[in-house]
C-alpha cells in the first residue's frame, strides 16, 4: 500500500489497493464511464462558445447517426479511420509506437498519384496498380524507423514522428513544384482520371474503399485473432524477455508489425486519394495518425473494436466539420476532442487497476 | 563575411527555444519522466506568453512569466497523470500535443496573428562592433543571457545539490530512492513542473523573441526536436547547449541560404531540421552504444504495489 501524498490527516490516509480482479461489467462500466466524463467536457466547451445544446444533439446524434444521408456520410468518413486504426493497433500490439502514420498515410498517396500522374500500366490495371503502390510506398516509409529501432535502439516515436514532417515536405514539394495542376493552378496534383478513382457502390458517396476496408479488416483480424503469428505478437507485448527465452524472432515479429501497419496507413492513403480527393492534397491526411492511435488505444488494439470505435470517431469527424464551418470552431477541435476522451479514459484506467481506500491509522 | 556574422548572429535566437526546452526534458528525463507532450506544452506557452504580451501593454517580462507558469501548470498536468494516475508515459505525451494544439486553437483566437515590434536586442558599445563574433556574443537579448544562467543551474541543481541527487535517484533506481525514504511520486511531479516550466518558457521565447507573433502550430516539431537532442545531449545540460547550438545554427542557415539564392528547393531547406536530427539520433546511436547514458528507470512507472 502506498500512501498517497494526501495525507490531510495524520490518522487516516488516503490509500491505494491494487484490485486482485475486475470483472467485466464494473470495467466496461468505468469506460463508459470515462468516455461520457470526456464527452461532457466536449460539450461544455462547444457550451462555452454559444454553440446551443439542441444543435450539439442534431450535429452529433440526428445528422451523423439518425439519417440515412449522415450514416453514409459517417460511413465515408470511417472508412480511412478504420484502416489507420487497424494500422495503429498492429504496431501498439508489438509495443511499436507508430507515431509515423500520418506519413506513411501521405507516402501512400505519393505512391498512388506517382502511377496515376506517369500513367504507368494500361487502363484496366491501373487502379489495382496505384492500391498495390500505396502499400508499398506506405510500408517503405516505416521501414527506416522499425530498422533503426531493432539495430540502434533509437526510439521509434521520435524517428516515426521526424519522417511525418519530412513526407510532408515532400508533398509540400511534389505539389507546389512538379506536381502542380496546370489546370487551376493550384497547389494539388492534376485529378485522376475516371478510371483511376474507386468507384462508388450507389449509396450515397460510399465508394468501394469499404470492400478494401473489409477485406484488411478480415486479414488483420485473422492474423491477430487467429494467427501463429498474432499469437506470437501477443507474447510481446505482454514479456518481451520471455519471447527471446523462448527462441521466438523477437526483430522480425516487430519488423512485420511496423511494416505491415505503414502498409495499412498507406492503405487508408489510397482510399482518400482515389476516392474522396481524387488527387494529392497536401492537406488530406491532417489529423489521421492521432486519430489512429486514439481508436487504437480506446479499442484495446482488437480489430473488431476498431471498426465500431472508427464508425463513432467518423461521427466526430462528420460532425466536427460542420461545426467548424457553422460556428468558426478550429481545425484543431476534433484532434482537441480525441485528447480530452484519451486523457479521461486512460486516467479511468487507475480506478479499475486500484481500489481507493480510507486507511486508519494508529498515531505514532 | 556579411553572410557569416549574420547567420552566427541569429544562430543564438533559434538555438535558445531548443535549448531551454531540452534542459527542462533533461530536468524531466533525470527523474524518470518521459515527456513527449513537449510540442503541446511549448505551443500553450508561446500562445499564453503572446496573450499575456499584448494584454499588459507590451510587457515582454510579463509574457515571459505567464509563459514559464502555463509551462509549469501543463508539467505538473502531465506528472499528475502519469506519477499519480499512472497513465502510459508515451500515449499521455502524445496526447498532450493534441491536447496543446486543440487549447490554444479554441482559445487563441483574439491573439492569433497580431505581429508586434520586435524586444530589443542589448547593444554594449564597443563589444557588440567586433567583427564576426561581436553580435554572436554580445548582441542578443536579454534571455539568451538569461538561459547561459539556467543551464549553469540546471547543472548546478542536478549534480551539486540534494535535492537534484535525489530527483536522479529517483530516475535511475526509484525502488532504491523509495527504500532510502525519497518520495519517488513528489520529486516526479516536482520535476515534471520544473521541467514543463523550462518548456514554457521555450515557447514563449519562439513566440515573443523568435517569431514576434503568434501563429497556430508555430513550434512545427520543435518540442520533438528538443526531445531528440536530450538523447543527442546524453542527459547532460552543458552537451544540450551545444546540440542546440547547432541544431540553431541550421535552422538560421535556412533563411540565409535562401537571401543568397542558392538554388536549393525551399521544401527541401525546411526539411532540413527533421533530417538532421534523424541523422544526429543515428550517430549519437552509433557513437555511444545505445541508451547507455539514459537514466535507467525513464519512461518507466514506479508503482510500489507492483513490485515483483
Amino acid at each position: 500500500m502506498q500512501a498517497l501524498s494526501l495525507s490531510f490527516l495524520r490518522s487516516r490516509r488516503l490509500t491505494i489497493e491494487v484490485r486482485q480482479k475486475i470483472h467485466l461489467v464494473p470495467r466496461i462500466a468505468i469506460i463508459v464511464g470515462a468516455v461520457l466524463f470526456g464527452l461532457g467536457i466536449c460539450i461544455a466547451i462547444l457550451v462555452s462558445r454559444d454553440v446551443d445544446v439542441a444543435s450539439i444533439y442534431d450535429e452529433f446524434i440526428v445528422f451523423t447517426f439518425l439519417n440515412a444521408y449522415g450514416v453514409s456520410t459517417v460511413v465515408v468518413h470511417s472508412t480511412p479511420l478504420v484502416l489507420v486504426g487497424l494500422a495503429a493497433a498492429m504496431a501498439f500490439r508489438v509495443n511499436y509506437w507508430n507515431i509515423g502514420i500520418e506519413g506513411q498515410l501521405f507516402m501512400g498517396v505519393i505512391g498512388c498519384t506517382v502511377i496515376a500522374y506517369y500513367d504507368i500500366g494500361p487502363e484496366f490495371l491501373r487502379l489495382p496498380l496505384m492500391f498495390i503502390f500505396s502499400l508499398l510506398f506506405g510500408a517503405l516509409w516505416a521501414l527506416p524507423s522499425a530498422l533503426l529501432k531493432l539495430r540502434l535502439n533509437i526510439n521509434e516515436v521520435i524517428s516515426t514522428l521526424l519522417l511525418n514532417y519530412i513526407a510532408y515536405y515532400i508533398v509540400l514539394n511534389q505539389v507546389f513544384g512538379p506536381w502542380r495542376d496546370p489546370k487551376d493552378n493550384f497547389p494539388h496534383s492534376p485529378a485522376y482520371d475516371d478510371f483511376e478513382r474507386l468507384p462508388k457502390v450507389g449509396w450515397e458517396d460510399v465508394h468501394y474503399g469499404i470492400v478494401g476496408v473489409a477485406l484488411a479488416f478480415a486479414f488483420v483480424w485473422w492474423v491477430i485473432e487467429r494467427s501463429r503469428f498474432g499469437i506470437q505478437s501477443r507474447f510481446v507485448s505482454a514479456n518481451p524477455r520471455m519471447v527471446v527465452a523462448i527462441g521466438l524472432p523477437l526483430s522480425v515479429i516487430t519488423l512485420i508489425s511496423a511494416l505491415s501497419s505503414g502498409a495499412l496507413a498507406g492503405m487508408a492513403g489510397f482510399t482518400i486519394a482515389a476516392a474522396t480527393e481524387g488527387r494529392l492534397t497536401f492537406q488530406l491526411a491532417g489529423g489521421y495518425g492521432f486519430s489512429g492511435i486514439v481508436i487504437a488505444f480506446l479499442s484495446g488494439n482488437r480489430p473488431l473494436i476498431v471498426v465500431v470505435v472508427a464508425f463513432l470517431m467518423g461521427g466526430l469527424y462528420v460532425a466536427g466539420e460542420s461545426m467548424k464551418v457553422f460556428y468558426s470552431l478550429p481545425d484543431a477541435l476534433v484532434g482537441l476532442f480525441q485528447a480530452i476522451i484519451v486523457l479521461s479514459v486512460t486516467a479511468s484506467e487507475f480506478f479499475a487497476r486500484y481500489r481507493l481506500r480510507m486507511a486508519h491509522y494508529e498515531r505514532v | 563575411m556579411e553572410f557569416l556574422t549574420h547567420w552566427l548572429a541569429f544562430t543564438p535566437v533559434f538555438a535558445l527555444p531548443l535549448i531551454v526546452a531540452s534542459l527542462g526534458l533533461i530536468v524531466n528525463e533525470r527523474a524518470g519522466l518521459l515527456n513527449l507532450g513537449a510540442e503541446g506544452i511549448m505551443l500553450c506557452g508561446a500562445l499564453v506568453g503572446v496573450a499575456a504580451f499584448l494584454e499588459f501593454d507590451g510587457n515582454a517580462a510579463l509574457g515571459f512569466i505567464f509563459a514559464i507558469l502555463t509551462g509549469t501548470f501543463l508539467g505538473f498536468c502531465f506528472g499528475f497523470f502519469v506519477v499519480v494516475l499512472r497513465t502510459n508515459q508515451v500515449l499521455t505525451g502524445i496526447t498532450f500535443v493534441f491536447l496543446g494544439a486543440g487549447l490554444t486553437g479554441l482559445i487563441g483566437i483574439p491573439w492569433v496573428n497580431k505581429a508586434f515590434s520586435a524586444i530589443d536586442p542589448i547593444h554594449i558599445p564597443y563589444l557588440t562592433g567586433i567583427p564576426v563574433i561581436g553580435r554572436f556574443f554580445f548582441g542578443q537579448d536579454f534571455i539568451v543571457y538569461i538561459t547561459i544562467g539556467l543551464s549553469i543551474l540546471v547543472w548546478r541543481f542536478l549534480y551539486h545539490t540534494r535535492t537534484g541527487l535525489r530527483m536522479r535517484a529517483v530516475g535511475e533506481n526509484p525502488q532504491a530512492a523509495d527504500a532510502a525514504g525519497i518520495n519517488v511520486g513528489g520529486y516526479r511531479l516536482l520535476a515534471a513542473s520544473i521541467g514543463g516550466a523550462f518548456i514554457g518558457l521555450a515557447g514563449g521565447y519562439l513566440s515573443l523573441v523568435v517569431a514576434k507573433i503568434f501563429v497556430l502550430d508555430m513550434t512545427q516539431g520543435r518540442g520533438w526536436i528538443a526531445v531528440a537532442l536530450v538523447i543527442f545531449s546524453r542527459w547532460r545540460p552543458w552537451r544540450a547547449v551545444l546540440g542546440g547550438l547547432l541544431f540553431g545554427g541550421i535552422e538560421a542557415l535556412i533563411p540565409r541560404l535562401q537571401a543568397t539564392g542558392v538554388p536549393i528547393p525551399q521544401y527541401f531547406l525546411a526539411m532540413a531540421p527533421y533530417a538532421v536530427t534523424l541523422v544526429v539520433l543515428i550517430y549519437a546511436a552509433v557513437q555511444i552504444r545505445a541508451g547507455q547514458d539514459a537514466p535507467r528507470a525513464l519512461g518507466v512507472p514506479y508503482v510500489r504495489e507492483d513490485r515483483k
